[in-house]
């Protein structure tokens, strides 16, 4: 697959769009979807496909470039550092959904839902983004 | 084409191959613009840098269309100067006229000409005209070359006074709701053109409308007017992250907002002596405050910044 298929952003939110997109690098390559040495759109092509400002894609590669988890080829494209050969196990993977869960479970709360009613919505949600997945 | 270049720091990435202008494309100093007896745009500073995108939002009435028209030299301010590119734009010599595109809230398109006939006519006065520009354009954007402008449908006329004020591949760019008429499709292309104009140009962007979802991806920068002045501009990302949103009773949300040393940039009192607030962090590197026993703190949205900072 192309790799600028795998993005996409959300307006209206609170999350910054180039923070949308640091956290989906930050998956992708958890997820072994994006593992070392394999290139990411540029910021033309990034900036083009979803219509965003170009800073805006800039901003975000280069944070990940501070982070260690991107690396600037010489005038080329911005490449995954090489120690993310695979993915990451799944014990850290499931980390990385905590905060985003974390925020629903308080939330289920104040609605005073059932657990096994949230769980519920929860599993066909995971069944309906499985049908999504390009 | 310039090829993109990117430094390797986030900040001050340069995007065109080009350095730009050192001077501001656009400075307005103590502005004021008034209809009949009203003021509307009230001692008014402004300065739009160079490769800037600028979202300029406002609520109906509070002058949008007044200032962009007053950036331009088309309105005559009552106080204060506009320059452009450095020069008093009253005065505004043709060279630097030609490096400026405008596309009008109100069509002004010459409606008995045909597409091909106007932008025949507009292209003798720019040294500069992308022909291929124009040609691929209007075979993207389904205009007609020969039938009459007046009998385009609104988003057709729209998109055509697009094309006339990209055509000369202008330093500035002025754009008052350039989106009214288009669909969500029409909107999304339009879009792509801004991105390629800001990618190949560096042009500076500032445009105005009341469609948050596309300002947010293309305004790098979003500027507030109200009460005939900017109340607040700055970068998006940094308004979003440094600001929350403060909702309890009066006195305890001005005690947290007092104790963080945060900047009220919003307010609006509740009933039941409540208060909502919009603050900013004391500087980007604060953490925002935690929500207390008696104040809720949220985090916002551009709708709710909107709201808050354009009242």
């Amino acid at each position: 697959m192309n790799p600028v298929d795998l993005f996409s952003i959300a307006t209206g939110s609170s999350e910054p769009i180039y923070r949308q997109l640091v956290e989906q690098v930050r998956r992708f390559v958890a997820g072994g979807q994006l593992r070392a040495g394999e290139e990411l759109p540029s910021v033309r092509e990034l900036a083009q496909a979803l219509a965003v400002n170009p800073m805006t894609v800039s901003k975000a590669f280069g944070l990940l470039e501070a982070d260690g988890l991107l690396e600037r080829r010489r005038g080329l494209a911005m490449v995954v550092a090489p120690q993310h050969r695979r993915a990451q196990p799944t014990a850290e993977r499931v980390e990385l959904l905590r905060p985003t869960l974390e925020r629903a479970a308080l939330e289920a709360r104040q609605l005073e839902l059932p657990a096994a009613q949230a769980l519920a919505l929860f599993k066909t949600l995971l069944r309906d983004a499985e049908d999504d997945a390009p | 084409m310039n090829t993109v270049t990117t430094t390797p720091s986030s900040a001050g990435v340069a995007l065109h191959a080009t350095p730009p202008d050192p001077a501001p494309s656009v400075t307005a100093s103590g502005l004021c613009v008034g209809h009949g007896t009203q003021t509307v745009i009230d001692g008014l500073d402004w300065a739009l840098l160079p490769g800037q995108v600028v979202g300029l939002l406002g609520r109906n009435g509070a002058g949008k269309t007044t200032l962009l028209e007053s950036l331009l030299g088309l309105r005559e301010p009552t106080a204060g100067t506009v320059r452009l590119f450095d020069q008093p734009v009253a005065t505004l010599d043709d060279a630097l006229r030609a490096r400026i595109g405008y596309v009008p809230q109100q069509s002004d398109l010459f409606e008995w000409l045909t597409p091909a006939q106007m932008l025949g006519y507009f292209k003798s006065f720019y040294p500069r005209w992308n022909e291929a520009k124009v040609e691929g354009l209007l075979s993207k954007w389904d205009i007609a070359r020969d039938k009459r402008i007046a009998e385009l449908s609104g988003g057709q006329q729209q998109r055509l006074a697009i094309v006339r004020a990209l055509a000369h591949e202008p330093d500035l760019l002025v754009l008052d709701e350039p989106v009214a008429s288009l669909d969500p499709a029409g909107r999304r292309d339009f879009l792509r053109e801004l991105v390629d104009q800001v990618l190949n140009r560096g042009t500076t962007v500032v445009f105005s409308t009341h469609i948050l979802s596309d300002l947010e991806r293309v305004a790098f920068n979003v500027a507030f007017l109200s009460a005939g002045r900017i109340a607040v501009q700055a970068p998006l990302d940094e308004l979003l992250e440094t600001t929350r949103r403060l909702i309890g009773p009066a006195a305890e949300v001005q005690a947290l907002v007092q104790a963080q040393r945060m900047r009220v940039i919003g307010r609006t009192a509740l009933d039941a002596g409540r208060l909502q607030v919009l603050a900013r962090v004391a500087d980007a590197t604060t953490p925002a405050p935690q929500r207390t026993a008696a104040v809720h703190v949220e985090p916002v949205t551009l709708e709710d910044l909107f709201m808050g900072l354009t009242q």
